[in-house]
């Protein structure tokens, strides 16, 4: 899709900025990274070190090589002028209010009036920012705030002047929407806008708190990770993840800027033992260590740093929380004893804080919880926090401890801050009334779907929606959105439906991930009961229910986001097109769990790659692109990489957007629906024995370099017989039947493998695969 | 029989596949240009070559259709003059050379362009469509790759890794001092390219130490002894030498390298294919009636180091003889053109030294060797 912006300037190659660019080649669109010129003899050595660092980067910022050579390097002496090219100019240097103004002095003459002109500050007004300068370069000024690292954290705070010009801050916060991916949240021009305001308080409230009452690390991570939502990491956790050093960054310039009497001057605080760790380098996991470290010297062992005595000692056992704590967040600050004193003591104070923020940094409550989500990973906002406790006795609390009860918690006198209304979610208003909660213009979620709607239906592990518009969605239900046979009955079950009543099918999981692949818990009870006869049926059955979908009488676009492996990735593989989420991680990866495709996914992949115009014509070299890509298992890390891959066609789209996935799948099911055919079932001319041969010749060089194990022999022999046709001649046609039935066969032999078993045993046990 | 002369040699640069300078250069391109340059070097009436004999060894894609002729056509050679593409692996263009000494006794022609072209870039060893026969693969070593084949000669030998690296580094060493002297500018032809000429060698790493090397992992076996530090690089060249009767070269005042002496051929078990030049230069030093000591210059192809010291320890090779200007490990190894470059080289050093027997030799995967021998004029 053409964008409004068709060529972007980011100027200041520091982590931000770089990342900032990446993202911007990441969307198709060129973009000239700019820095100070530190070396005469190499001018542009400063962005050029950046670019060279961005191709390292972990996780990865660029989505494809592609993506990256669409930035180019340069610098601010000898090539400010060229911000004339360009439609949006993103200053990210260093947060020098003085050097700013300089660069923006300089801007005014080069750039063309009507390109827009933004700052990724996270600390300086913008007041202060466009002081002095023209009226044009005011209209034209906003602040663009992207968090690290800028792939893969969605928010982005808009904030924009009194004087901003309403539709070029419609243009830009449009294209970071749709081109950007971004999830764009408007924020007033209050320091620290949203998130960071209520992120350092938190995290900040979180030490104090863990401090005070003595807690451990690992216990004020227990408490804080998965019952209030931030499960990956909780607090210390994520500060390792982060940095500790940008600790004082932050609370240096909140504190600069913050109005008198607000409440996170009484809170920030100095403590020793972090000072000392900064000192000495324990920074975090890009340092010496932090709050946790992995001690090396002892074999590997997780250590926790003591708060009391700042000495590292092993890292201990989480305690547990009983179950109810668990879910329900009153029973959490209701617990006896340090652990709930410890989340009351985070939580009281943070989500009054975020409150009393109202309309202080923004008017909308929906904002700022959107902004809590996608800027620090919580899995509820402030709000939807404040409404798990309850507001009636959250202020109540308040009140008995003398503190104060922000207004608009007051406004809610007991009413929740969100409810659904006619099918509609609605958030408490400033006004006190309830207001929808709109979703931008092309925004189609499931989860609003389901607010009104019934599934057409439902197995115990898949669901069939009505989601508009004649289009249909299947989305899968179980743990990991796992396939069994109940994924199998529901689609068999829908291709009659939706042929009668749709004009095509969507398969879409709005969770974090599409599809982890088939259960492997249902396949390890199976045999360690010898139901082979089990097994099979579920093989045979997933091939038949694939097949039924890739030749139903309507189209059928599969849209993922995050995973898609194993045998998630062969239901995306039976689809007419795929819609694919920017994040999408697509894969192959049975052979590591010691099995085969066995949904078809060997057939359908050798059909895309033969018909690879840039693969040499032959029997091979389709054949030897598959083996390749599923006896190593492996997995794309974007979807641009997954169409590297073959897993996507050139013909499928990517969309930026997490949340534009559905909407444009469906409309991509609608663009396919009138005269819409079912394709031909492939025929295939493969390389037989000779090819097979080949292949092992290969297996053994990697077995020789100690790159493949010997079961991994045994599982690629397999893989190669299915690809490679078995006893077929050269000369002989093989039909996507045969090829299912090899499938089948390689399949079962392999499962009854002890190997296989082992190799499935401890995946489930550690989540790692075994190398046996 | 008449006798047939090197009366001239020219060559591409060589570069690494996959990254090098000419990696998006088609083959064919690349040897016409080498073609051309030596033709009008040397002063050759194009309209006098019988044939173009050109060495490859996976004539297929960008080298297939029989190349030679393509080549022929490309470099602007007169419709008169034939084209055969020759397939020997390594050997190729020896081969190529050893085609044309034979036309010319048998009296089938008196003036041969022997060239040699790979594209590793381009073409994939093993080619596109790899298809082994499974019956030969069960009951022989056939298909083993070429590394493995340097292991086992390490292993069978006893050949230590850091003598294997003492090698490379003294390959290296020549090839960089070669450089810089100067010593390989007459025999590289420019190429043009997209991004420019390209004139120089772009596969030695001079300044290479053994300690450097020491710290590569094995690449063919885990716990093996052989690197991509003491193994020749995936390469991109072309090579190109005349070859025609003494006769016509004295009457023409064409220049004369050398004499052609002695040629042969050999088998040996594939496992151990980097011995193949031991029996094949036995053979050919035998025919020319001469010994080892009697050689001034030896061209022994380093397709890996341990196969080039298993070679000089079962030939007693004087190692101050072997690869002056550097080998294959610094400069490259592109398959089908190592043979005329070797033959070539021997041949242009004959002359810088004032010796008077040369010998070039090389190893062929699936146990062959082959060997040239030259006799100053």
């Amino acid at each position: 899709m053409p964008h409004s912006i068709k060529k972007v300037c980011v100027i200041g190659a520091g982590t931000m900025g770089a990342g900032i660019a990446a993202q911007v080649a990441n969307a198709g669109v060129p973009v000239l990274l700019l820095d100070i010129v530190r070396d005469p003899a190499n001018r542009n050595a400063v962005a050029q070190g950046a670019l060279e660092r961005l191709g390292k980067a972990e996780p990865a910022a660029f989505m494809s090589k592609r993506a990256a050579k669409l930035v180019e390097v340069g610098n601010i002496e000898d090539d400010l002028a060229r911000v004339a090219e360009c439609d949006w100019v993103i200053e990210a240097i260093v947060e020098r209010l003085d050097l700013k103004h300089a660069l923006y002095e300089k801007l005014e003459g080069v750039r063309r009036p009507g390109t827009a002109v933004s700052s990724n500050t996270s600390t300086i007004p913008l007041e202060q920012l466009v002081a002095g300068r023209s009226e044009g370069f005011a209209r034209d000024f906003l602040i663009t705030h992207f968090f690290n690292p800028p792939r893969y954290m969605r928010l982005l705070e808009v904030v924009a002047g009194p004087a901003s010009d309403a539709a070029l801050v419609a243009k830009v916060s449009n294209f970071a929407d749709r081109a950007l991916g971004k999830t764009v949240v408007r924020a007033k021009d209050t320091p620290g806008f949203i998130a960071n305001r209520v992120g350092t308080f938190w995290i900040q409230q979180a030490i104090n708190a863990a401090i005070d009452l003595g807690l451990t690390v690992e216990e004020a991570d227990a408490v804080v990770g998965k019952p209030m939502g931030v499960p990956k990491t909780g607090v210390f956790g994520l500060v390792d993840l982060v940095g500790i050093d940008l600790m004082p960054h932050l609370k240096a310039s909140l504190t600069a800027t913050l109005p008198e009497g607000d409440a996170y001057r009484a809170i920030a605080v100095d403590h020793p033992l972090i000072t000392k760790m900064i000192a000495d380098g324990y920074t975090g996991r890009k340092g010496k260590g932090g709050f946790y470290r992995v001690n090396r010297e002892a074999g590997k062992r997780k250590e926790a740093i003591d708060l009391a005595s700042g000495e590292y000692r092993p890292a201990a056992k989480p305690p547990t929380i009983p179950g109810a704590a668990l879910k329900d967040l009153r029973a959490l600050v209701g617990l006896s004893g340090k652990l709930g004193a410890y989340a009351w003591a985070v939580l009281g104070p943070t989500l009054s804080y975020a409150a009393s923020l109202v309309p202080q940094a923004s008017d909308d409550i929906v904002a700022i919880d959107v902004a809590m989500k996608l800027g620090y990973n919580w899995k509820f906002g402030p709000f939807e926090l404040i409404d798990k406790l309850g507001t009636a006795e959250f202020a109540q609390r308040l009140k008995a401890e003398g503190k104060p009860v922000p207004a608009i918690v007051e406004l809610a006198a007991g009413r929740p801050f969100y409810r659904v209304e006619g099918g509609k979610r609605q958030a408490l208003g400033l006004d006190g009334e309830y207001h929808d909660v709109a979703q931008p213009d092309g925004v189609v979620l499931l989860d609003d779907v389901k607010l009104t709607a019934k599934p057409l239906l439902k197995t115990a592990s898949a669901a069939l929606w009505d989601v508009g518009d004649g289009v249909a969605a299947i989305e899968f239900t179980g743990k990991m959105n796992a396939l069994d046979g109940e994924v199998m009955k529901l689609i068999g079950q829908a291709i009659p439906l939706v042929a009668e009543k749709f004009k095509g099918l969507v398969i879409y999981n709005e969770g974090s991930n599409f599809s982890a692949g088939a259960n492997l818990g249902l396949a390890i009870f199976a045999m360690n009961i010898a139901a082979w006869g089990e097994i099979e049926k579920l093989v045979s059955g997933g091939q038949q229910a694939l097949k039924a979908l890739k030749y139903a009488p309507f189209p059928v676009v599969g849209a993922p986001s995050g995973m898609a492996l194993g045998g998630g990735c062969e239901v995306l593989l039976h689809c007419d097109a795929i819609q694919a989420h920017a994040e999408s991680y697509i894969g192959l990866v049975e052979c590591g769990v010691g099995l085969v495709p066995g949904w078809g996914g060997n057939g359908e992949m050798l059909d895309r790659w033969r018909s690879n115009p840039a693969l040499p014509k032959g029997p091979m070299p389709a054949v030897a692109k598959v083996f390749e890509t599923v006896s190593t298992a492996t997995v794309s890390k974007s979807a641009a990489e997954a169409m590297e891959l073959g897993f996507l066609r050139p013909t499928d789209r990517v969309t930026m957007n997490r949340d534009r996935l559905l909407a444009d799948a469906k409309a991509r099911v609608l663009a396919m629906a009138d005269g819409y055919h079912p394709p031909e079932p492939p025929v295939f001319h493969l390389p037989g024995a000779n090819g097979k041969t080949a292949l092992d010749l290969a297996v053994q060089g990697f077995r020789a370099r100690g790159l493949a194990t010997p079961h991994d022999e045994t599982v690629s022999g397999a893989l190669a017989r299915i690809l490679t046709g078995g006893e077929a001649d050269v000369v002989d046609t093989v039909t996507e039947q045969d090829l299912l039935a090899a499938e089948r066969r390689e399949f079962i032999k392999l499962v009854r493998n002890p190997a296989t078993q082992a190799r499935i045993e401890h995946m489930l046990l550690t989540g790692k695969p075994l190398r046996n | 029989m008449s006798s047939a002369v090197i009366a001239g040699y020219a060559r591409s640069p060589f570069h690494l596949a996959g990254k090098g300078a000419l990696a998006r250069t088609r083959p064919d391109d690349l040897a016409a240009a080498v073609v051309k340059a030596l033709v009008q070097r040397t002063g050759l009436a194009a309209e006098a070559i019988e044939d173009l004999v050109v060495g490859c060894a996976f004539p297929e894609g960008e080298q297939g259709l029989n190349v030679a002729r393509l080549i022929g056509l490309i470099a602007g050679l007169p419709r008169s003059v034939g084209g055969v593409t020759i397939n020997r692996f390594c050997g190729s263009s020896m081969s190529a050379i050893h085609y044309a000494v034979g036309q010319i006794a048998a009296g089938a022609g008196e003036v041969f362009v022997a060239a040699g072209v790979e594209s590793m870039s381009r073409v994939p060893m093993m080619g596109f469509n790899p298809l082994p026969n499974p019956a030969l693969a069960k009951v022989s070593q056939a298909y083993i790759g070429m590394g493995d084949t340097a292991e086992n000669l390490a292993s069978q030998y006893g050949l230590s890794r850091e003598a294997q690296e003492a090698f490379a580094v003294a390959s290296q060493d020549k090839a960089a001092a070669a450089i810089a002297e100067g010593r390989l500018k007459d025999e590289i032809v420019g190429i043009e390219t997209k991004a420019g000429v390209v004139d120089t060698d772009g596969c030695p790493r001079p300044g290479t130490t053994a300690q450097a090397l020491a710290a590569l992992k094995p690449a063919f076996s885990a716990s093996g002894t052989v690197t991509a530090g003491t193994s020749s690089p995936l390469t991109d060249g072309a090579s190109a030498v005349i070859v025609t009767s003494e006769d016509y070269a004295r009457a023409q005042g064409l220049p004369m390298l050398a004499r052609i002496k002695a040629m042969a051929i050999s088998g040996c078990a594939p496992e151990i294919m980097g011995i193949g030049p031991v029996e094949s230069s036995r053979k050919a030093l035998a025919r020319a009636g001469i010994s080892v000591a009697d050689l001034d210059v030896i061209e022994l192809n380093e397709a890996f180091a341990s196969q080039a010291l298993a070679c000089i320890a079962d030939l007693g090779l004087d190692p101050a003889k072997i690869n002056l200007d550097g080998g294959a490990i610094a400069l490259g190894h592109p398959l089908g053109a190592t043979g005329a470059r070797i033959v070539g080289k021997a041949a242009s050093l004959l002359q810088r030294t004032g010796g008077k027997y040369a010998l070039a030799t090389q190893c062929i995967g699936g146990g062959q060797g082959i060997a040239t021998v030259l006799e100053a004029i």
